[in-house]
């Protein structure tokens, strides 16, 4: 390989290199403020993550698996996978062996940016050497994985489904100028490596096409045009990407480390937020997946045009999303970036002001402390909503007396609301004091185990409460451990059950196994056609606020249609809330995992 | 105040319902519709766990807005712990939360007005 | 010659009208899906307001319409139309092809389950309306503690007024039969105390107000304004029950040794699957719909179809009897002109 041109500089790079230099001022920019919107604390934590070499391991894992791979639309939908990593993967490589190239062939030109993206413009091939052509392979075999991509990509516009997406996003304005400059890019690279591949050399590919086009044209000054048109659909791709979905390619770069970091979203648009913001890539996998969607008027309300809509800074709508939203996380879940939707929310939710504020004054602890005066091994705290379930009450009491546990109720006759309500509404300082009073009737018991029925206040208990030395345990987590110690036995029966996670307690807290060991324990277990972290909410969520009673019947209906697909005899929670909703419109019984578990205690 | 015949008559706890403004519950109505339906049954109230203590109650919240009596209903509503089971006794399927957060950003109290 | 008139539905509309029928010279024919006539008045103990025994109303409807043809343990297969005749297939393998049908199918109770906060086949001590007549028709009811029976509870309103439940409407008869039952318990048990909470009072009937007093005055039953939120067990198995004295407006609590849940009148999801056969309209209340709610209760949408009773909605013991009347005249007039 030897240079063409001795000054190595063509007018042609101009738009790339203005593009190139403006996306990278942007993010460079971005990135330093994020990091400064940061509070110190978190700063400090994500400096020194880069240090820790598990973190960093972890990081470099993940910029493969999630930026380059795409690893999780590989799970939802192989040609979802395969369409987005073969076009981010093959841009990689190519980038990566043109400076392999640069580096091998023409050193002196290492520090031209351009160099690398236009070689095949501005070198001559000298001789043919084995690892030339591997090289010339290589870039070609990369230039057809991204060319199929994109194919796909433009099959996906018009048949999404094929990609298993019933919904995709509607597109912006700037999205669709970066759609078509990002398909333009590579059939122009093609193009204009065709025309010059006889003298830069050339594979499979750009060889072939070569020669189908000297066939009719043998002029090769046509090749400058072609160039020109390569190095400007990538200038307008680059400036327009800041405005665009594609923002997300470099966002996420970020996002990674600022997660592996364990740094918490804590300000509604600032530091992770906007990361997270940006890492948006408007897939519209979020769309799909929202509980809310089952109306489809709702699918407006999916986080997808939450993060639109803060971009936008349209303040009434992110109102009403934020307000609207069930906060069953399952948009987190599947997020193949990891925006957290729900926390998002929560966020924006606390920035609302309140003219009035909350008083808790004459709310006194002291009631229920008095009410305790005997130690117990087990302090069982039912919640608000279990007060109107009655039947769980009496079916966890009925397992305890029968595993002879020595326990007492928190809450028997009215207690103090857990906090967990309260602080999904974003209203903090208002939770915490509830999370105080309750904290010092918990201690004044001097019980070590703190169990709970309702997955709302055991995630609050789990995340917000400092209980040192209490155990806290879910009722399923409970049973499942009485029967595997033996405390409990359970007569097995030959009904069909489904279980159904509540989302607080499988997306909020992991548990997924407990509970369907104990069903397993009583009955045949079917899964729900979407279970476990995909599992869908109820409706009758208290972390929408917005959503009234009349709206949420739509959303249990398609909660039981998808639960019931496996024609089980009986649906069985862990939530007073759930079990409270589905039984409103469900055609069979639905049942409490503890009321289960009682009905068949041996 | 008045003195006759050893009774004390308050000016204020007679309701002068010429005399109620309704803009700031037109207000809260415009955000929650289903405030206009509540028919007293009183579920909410009974089954309120801050009301044993404060005396909290959305029924009673609504009825002084509405008869202009907002002192009370402020007073009552700031202790509202948001827990949701007014929410789910409710007959008519009033969106009580909504409703409490909406009279609290909606409406003031005399110190912050 | 004779019109054949199939009337679904065994309970007081389809006997009351089948013997209007049979007096105009027609063949009624009554399809009944249990084993008997009667409905759910026939399980009843005494009706109000004058406790008139519901046995002697049942029995004396049933003497009069004898001579019907009855079917009973007898469900509706299918149901079709063909121009102006319906084909209807009964479970007892007989086809019947008819000009006219009359739906008297009736209500379900609500299932008082359904308001679980209410503790029915959960705790010991809660029973409904129906359980009560029950009993007091003389049947054994484990729940009914007669030794300890000092405070009695009556909840109005159990799934009635309550879209929580999907059950919106009103169901007319609960707080009658409530006022009823509190003083037949109240002259079984003298000493013992009787709360009601209601949410209104509707006691719209003939002498339905002078029941009211009485059981005020001369019974001494307590009437407290408040729907009941809650009911939870005490350590010595009494019932607590949470609700607001609305009218104080402070939130209330009473343990008693009985709680009477006033389960109200739903729907009849069996009426509403023969209806959509020929494609007779539902009203929003899960109801059979009435061509109008003023003039013509009794006629549908479709010709030749007629309804009876609590089949459009809640309704007293006279009512229904008054319509099926008027549903018979109506059914007798279509007979007349089409001849």
């Amino acid at each position: 390989m030897r240079d063409l041109y001795p000054s190595g500089f063509d007018s042609f790079i101009l738009p790339f290199m203005i593009g190139m230099t403006f996306v990278l001022c942007w993010c460079g920019i971005g990135a330093v403020r994020v990091i400064a919107e940061l509070d110190r604390e978190d700063r400090k934590k994500f400096f020194l993550s880069f240090l820790n070499p598990k973190i960093l391991g972890k990081n470099i894992r993940d910029w493969f698996c999630d930026c380059l791979f795409h690893v999780k639309l590989w799970k939802r939908n192989k040609l979802l996978g395969y369409m987005h990593s073969s076009i981010a993967f093959g841009w990689f490589m190519i980038i990566v062996i043109g400076h392999i190239e640069v580096f091998i062939y023409t050193p002196e030109r290492i520090h031209r940016m351009w160099y690398p993206i236009f070689f095949r413009y501005f070198v001559a091939v000298t001789e043919s050497t084995m690892k030339g052509s591997f090289f010339f392979f290589l870039m070609d075999f990369f230039l057809l994985m991204i060319l199929s991509g994109i194919i796909l990509a433009m099959v996906k516009r018009v048949r999404s489904r094929l990609f298993g997406m019933r919904r995709t996003t509607r597109a912006s304005l700037t999205d669709l100028i970066g759609l078509y400059a990002l398909w333009s890019i590579f059939p122009l690279r093609l193009l204009a490596e065709g025309f010059t591949a006889d003298i830069s050399g050339g594979s499979f590919l750009t060889k072939s096409l070569n020669m189908v086009l000297h066939s009719f044209m043998s002029d090769s000054m046509n090749a400058l045009p072609v160039w020109w048109a390569y190095s400007i659909a990538l200038g307008v791709f680059m400036c327009i990407l800041p405005f665009s979905r594609y923002m997300h390619i470099p966002a996420e770069i970020l996002l990674i480390p600022l997660r592996n970091a364990g740094i918490k979203l804590k300000h509604e648009d600032k530091g992770v937020a906007r990361a997270e913001l940006y890492s948006c890539p408007s897939c519209g996998v979020c769309i799909d997946t929202c509980p809310l969607s089952a109306v489809p008027a709702n699918s407006r309300d999916a986080t997808v045009y939450l993060n639109r809509q803060l971009k936008r800074h349209n303040e009434k709508r992110i109102d009403q999303i934020s307000e609207k939203c069930m906060l069953c996380g399952k948009c987190s879940v599947v997020c193949p970036v990891g925006v957290e939707g729900d926390k998002i929310r929560i966020a924006h939710r606390s920035r609302k002001k309140y003219s009035i504020a909350h008083d808790y004054s004459l709310i006194d602890e002291g009631k229920f402390i008095g009410n305790m005066t005997e130690k117990r091994r087990v302090l069982y705290f039912m919640g608000c909503m279990t007060a109107l379930t009655p039947a769980i009450r009496k079916a966890v009491t009925a397992i305890m007396d029968k595993a002879g546990e020595d326990y007492t109720i928190m809450d028997g006759d009215g207690g103090i609301c857990c906090g967990r309500p309260m602080l999904v509404a974003g209203r903090k300082d208002a939770a915490m004091e509830m999370i105080e009073k309750n904290t010092k009737i918990i201690k004044s018991s001097g019980a070590s185990v703190l169990l709970v029925n309702c997955p709302i206040c055991y995630k609050i208990f789990k995340e917000n409460y400092s209980l040192e030395g209490i155990e806290i345990l879910h009722h399923t987590e409970f049973i499942d451990r009485l029967v595997s110690e033996g405390r409990i036995a359970i007569d097995r029966s030959e009904t069909k059950y489904v279980y159904h996670d509540p989302c607080e307690l499988g997306r909020g807290c992991g548990i997924y196994d407990q509970p369907r060991n104990v069903v397993a324990a009583a009955g045949t277990l079917v899964e729900a056609d979407v279970n476990g972290k995909e599992s869908i909410c109820c409706g009758g969520s208290i972390g929408s606020l917005s959503l009234g009673f009349d709206k949420r019947k739509a959303l249990t209906e398609n909660a039981l249609k998808h639960l019931t697909c496996g024609s089980p005899d009986a649906i069985v929670t862990a939530c007073p809330l759930c079990k409270t909703t589905f039984n409103r419109y469900s055609d069979r019984p639905v049942a409490d995992i503890a009321e289960v578990t009682a009905e068949r205690l041996i | 105040m008045m003195n006759i015949f050893g009774f004390r008559l308050s000016a204020s706890s007679a309701i002068d319902m010429d005399k109620v403004d309704r803009t700031l519950f037109d207000k809260l109505c415009a955000e929650e519709p289903d405030a206009r339906r509540c028919m007293s049954c009183g579920s909410c109230s009974a089954t309120c766990p801050a009301g044993e203590f404060t005396g909290m109650s959305v029924r009673k919240v609504l009825h002084n807005l509405q008869r202009g009596k907002e002192r009370e209903a402020l007073k009552m509503v700031s202790s509202c712990m948001l827990c949701g089971k007014c929410n789910m006794v409710c007959p008519r399927g009033i969106n009580t939360r909504h409703l409490i957060l909406s009279v609290c950003r909606i409406y003031k109290t005399e110190e912050s007005r | 010659m004779n019109e054949i008139v199939v009337i679904i539905g065994g309970g007081i509309a389809g006997m009351e009208a089948a013997a209007q029928l049979l007096k105009l010279g027609h063949s009624p024919i009554i399809i009944e899906k249990s084993d008997r006539l009667g409905g759910h008045v026939g399980k009843w103990n005494m009706l109000f307001p004058d406790l008139t025994p519901a046995k002697k109303v049942v029995d004396e409807l049933a003497d009069s319409c004898r001579d019907a043809n009855i079917f009973l343990n007898t469900e509706i297969s299918s149901l079709n139309r063909l121009k102006d005749r319906y084909n209807l297939m009964l479970s007892n393998g007989i086809s019947i092809s008819t000009k006219y049908i009359l739906f008297a199918t009736g209500f379900n109770m609500f299932p008082a389950q359904k308001k679980e906060e209410y503790g029915y086949g959960i705790y010991d001590h809660v029973v409904t309306n129906a359980d009560l007549e029950h009993w007091m028709n003389g049947n054994a009811d484990k729940r009914m503690d007669t030794s300890g029976m000092k405070t009695i509870g009556f909840v109005h309103c159990v799934g009635s007024r309550d879209e929580k439940a999907r059950n919106p409407q009103c169901s007319k008869v609960c707080c009658i039969t409530a006022i009823k039952q509190a003083i037949e318990l109240k002259n079984m048990y003298p000493d013992a105390q009787i709360y009601c909470f209601y949410m209104d009072l509707r006691l719209f009937g003939k002498k339905f107000e002078d029941f009211y007093t009485k059981a005020q005055r001369d019974h001494g039953i307590h009437f407290i304004r408040g729907r009941v939120s809650e009911v939870s067990e005490a350590m010595d198995g009494r019932l607590v029950v949470k609700a607001e004295d609305t009218l104080i407006g402070k939130p209330l609590k009473v343990s008693v040794d009985l709680l009477v849940l006033m389960a109200g009148m739903a729907c009849n999801p069996d009426s509403e699957k023969i209806a959509s056969q020929i494609a007779l309209p539902i009203d929003t209340d899960g109801f059979l719909k009435s061509s109008d709610n003023i003039i013509h209760i009794t006629s549908s949408a479709k010709k030749g179809v007629f309804y009876a009773g609590a089949c459009t909605g809640p309704k007293t013991v006279p009512e229904t009897l008054a319509e099926a009347r008027s549903a018979a005249l109506d059914i007798h007039t279509a007979i007349i002109k089409e001849r």
